[in-house]
């Protein structure tokens, strides 16, 4: 079979035979070490939480995909491909231009300042005169929460990077990751006693912010979440009703223990 | 009184332990109901193993086999399961090389199921075989005149390959992909994975289709030889079709049964319609090309071996029957019921069709296999009937109970129907969110 085993041949047969079998190996174990190399370049600190993000935002559903733009009624039925960083989205600047026609802006009850952008981890950031950034969490997110067990912040001089892990808070024994909206060097942390959780010294002298959500898509995306959020704490089999226009209680996991917080901060908080 | 006091805080904190393994967003079991499911298919695999060790240790002779029969009931579940598990390479071929995007909602339950499939096949052939020890021989010192050296090379190859796709579904598990140097393996896999899939569909061509050639090209076997082109008798072709037709059906069987038994939706119904259509356009080709191709051993090739064909069928409970069953019943049947729109959007019809088709398809590995042996070719030959004993039933079973016990920790601990989060949330019925 082989040319150092008695009885070999050299005929056409045992070479195309070899040469198949060779290549599908070759292209096996290249295929294994290319993966192997790049995974070793690629598991660096910043650059594992990058390549996390990527992945966590390939398993997205197409409804947890919408664009921003869709959100604000610029377009219809448009999904982000760009991990939500349109920054490298060459239509999100056309887009941005577009006036939605009867928009209706409502943050539902909800505190949404509009001197901040938001990303989509629940998270905002605000730009400070000193050109610091502070980082806090959403009034949607603080009510997500409620009053955490647990809250562990990055240590002031670590770096954090956008999409990847900000602080993890714990409530009731789930653990959830709240991500970074901003890559940058910690100077400061707060808490949930706190206006704010962290400060951060953006690692750009004039960071670009355009990943962020502001204005009318700030209000179709809280409407989205908390679309989402009713059907994540409807107790299964429950009959369907429709929200009355209350405003959501401070407390949700008190209100309602019973529903499923592991599932329900794995989705609102993009923590899959 | 004490013990009660106990229990619960107990049970909640293997449970709250356990759940830390289970992807966010996905409802499975207790652990305690899922710890009684698996033991019956563990006590099966105990048994197994028993017997396998028989095998083993007392050869053939633990067995209802003999050099008359030397292949059995073993060999049969090996062709059958690897004709099912082609779901894996055809799903691989149709969502990576066409890019039916639709098809990532199964695919990585199929790699799963070809992965346990084609392992099964070769944990059974080794025992089949035995001489376990002995198994690189086949490598080193291979018949290159032989069918079966391009099998044992690209099913081994292809074991390969699964392995290399199923390790970044086993990597995306919650508890470890928090090591961050498997997330990015995983990551880094997953975009080389249209490689492998492309790499799967050479190799599962090639393998099916020579396991079909292997009894095709047996003079000796009159039943079974067939005419073809070049080296390759007709029924390597058949064999490669057959299988790509029931892979998707027996991903709509398992999905299917997975449903029933979770009573859960884990894929939408547009992912079954497209699969069903997908076994329906094949399997119409394959039977057609079947039909074709026994009409031509029935007028030419039996009688130029010598042999009229419906000698074959006077040997009972190998009748006439088989022969219908195969191509109408389990053949036109199923392509007719898959191919219509209009009947296979009729409630049960998908699964009635697919459990059809890969019946048919089952069948005909057993006709190949126990039948082609059975028959007499020579004049002081004689019809041979085999029953296998409890020893190759219980290594039978043992395969079964792996499949299902693997099949079942990776349903429980991965992910891998992706729609299945959010079909579960839009089965909930929207209730209000705690106002005050």
């Amino acid at each position: 079979m082989f040319p150092f085993v008695d009885g070999f041949h050299w005929t056409f047969g045992h070479v195309l035979f070899l040469s198949i079998f060779g290549i599908v190996l070759a292209v096996i174990a290249v295929t294994l070490l290319v993966s192997l190399r790049r995974t070793a370049r690629e598991s660096k600190p910043g650059k594992a939480e990058a390549v996390r993000w990527k992945s966590e935002f390939h398993d997205l559903t197409d409804d947890e995909r919408r664009c921003r733009h869709d959100l604000a009624g610029r377009v219809d039925h448009r999904h982000c491909h760009n991990e939500f960083d349109c920054r490298q989205c060459e239509t999100h600047p056309k887009l941005a231009s577009v006036t939605a026609a009867e928009f209706d802006f409502s943050t539902y009850g909800l505190d949404y300042p509009m001197d901040r952008f938001y990303h989509r981890g629940q998270t905002w950031v605000k730009r400070e005169s000193d050109g610091t950034l502070t980082v806090g969490l959403t009034d949607l997110g603080k009510r997500l929460l409620g009053q955490p067990d647990r809250v562990n912040l990055p240590n002031t001089g670590d770096k954090v990077f956008a999409n990847g892990r900000g602080w993890t808070a714990s409530r009731g024994g789930v653990e959830v990751r709240i991500l970074a909206p901003v890559d940058g060097e910690v100077i400061a942390t707060g808490g949930p006693d706190s206006e704010f959780y962290l400060r951060v010294k953006p690692l750009e002298t004039n960071p670009n912010l355009a990943h962020l959500l502001r204005g009318q898509e700030v209000s179709g995306w809280v409407r989205a979440q908390l679309e989402q959020l009713q059907i994540l704490v409807t107790p299964a089999g429950s009959t369907a009703s429709l929200a009355d226009g209350g405003v959501l209680m401070e407390d949700l996991p008190k209100a309602q223990p019973e529903a499923n917080w592991d599932k329900v901060y794995g989705e609102m908080f993009m923590a899959p | 009184m004490a013990a009660s006091a106990i229990k619960p805080p107990l049970t909640a904190e293997i449970a709250a332990s356990e759940r830390q393994w289970i992807a966010r967003g996905l409802e499975r079991c207790s652990p305690l109901a899922f710890a009684g499911w698996m033991a019956p298919w563990l006590i099966l695999l105990g048994v197994g193993i028993y017997a396998t060790y028989l095998c083993l240790r007392y050869g053939l002779g633990a067995t209802n086999l003999d050099n008359r029969f030397g292949f059995g009931l073993w060999i049969f579940l090996d062709l059958a399961v690897i004709a099912l598990g082609a779901g894996a390479f055809f799903s691989g071929f149709l969502l990576y090389i066409l890019k039916w995007k639709e098809i990532k909602a199964v695919i990585s339950s199929a790699v799963v199921l070809g992965f346990l499939c084609y392992s099964g096949a070769m944990a059974i052939l080794a025992i089949d075989v035995g001489q376990p020890l002995r198994s690189w021989f086949t490598f080193w010192h291979p018949n290159v005149h032989s069918m079966l050296t391009e099998v044992t090379f690209c099913i081994t190859c292809y074991l390969i390959v699964l392995t290399i796709e199923y390790l970044p579904i086993l990597l995306k598990n919650r508890r470890i992909k928090q090591v961050p140097s498997f997330l990015v393996f995983e990551w880094e896999l997953h975009k080389l994975i249209p490689v492998m899939a492309g790499i799967g569909c050479l190799l599962s061509f090639f393998h099916q289709g020579s396991l079909g050639g292997l009894f095709g090209v047996m003079r000796g076997r009159p039943f079974a030889f067939r005419e073809g082109f070049a080296i390759w008798p007709t029924t390597f072709f058949l064999f490669v079709l057959s299988a790509a037709a029931v892979g998707p059906s027996f991903i709509i069987l398992t999905t299917k049964l997975v449903e029933k038994i979770t009573s859960k939706r884990l894929v939408k119904e547009q992912v079954y319609q497209t699969l069903a259509k997908t076994t329906g356009v094949l399997l119409t080709a394959y039977i057609a090309l079947k039909s074709v191709d026994t009409l031509i051993w029935l007028n030419s090739t039996s009688f130029n071996a010598g042999f009229a064909p419906w000698e074959y069928y006077e040997w009972k409970p190998f009748g006439g029957w088989i022969l219908f069953a195969e191509i109408v019943v389990f053949g036109m049947v199923p392509a007719l019921m898959l191919l219509s729109k209009r009947i296979r959007t009729r409630r049960g019809v998908i699964v009635l069709g697919a459990l059809l088709a890969c019946t048919g398809v089952v069948l005909n590995r057993f006709v190949m296999t126990i039948q082609t042996l059975a028959l007499p070719t020579l004049s002081f030959d004689e019809f041979m009937t085999y029953m296998p004993n409890w020893v190759e039933f219980a290594v039978f079973g043992m395969v079964i109970a792996y499949a299902v016990i693997v099949y079942s920790l990776s349903y429980r601990y991965l992910n891998l129907f992706p729609q299945e989060k959010e079909l579960s949330a839009g089965n909930v019925e929207v209730n209000d969110v705690p106002v005050r």
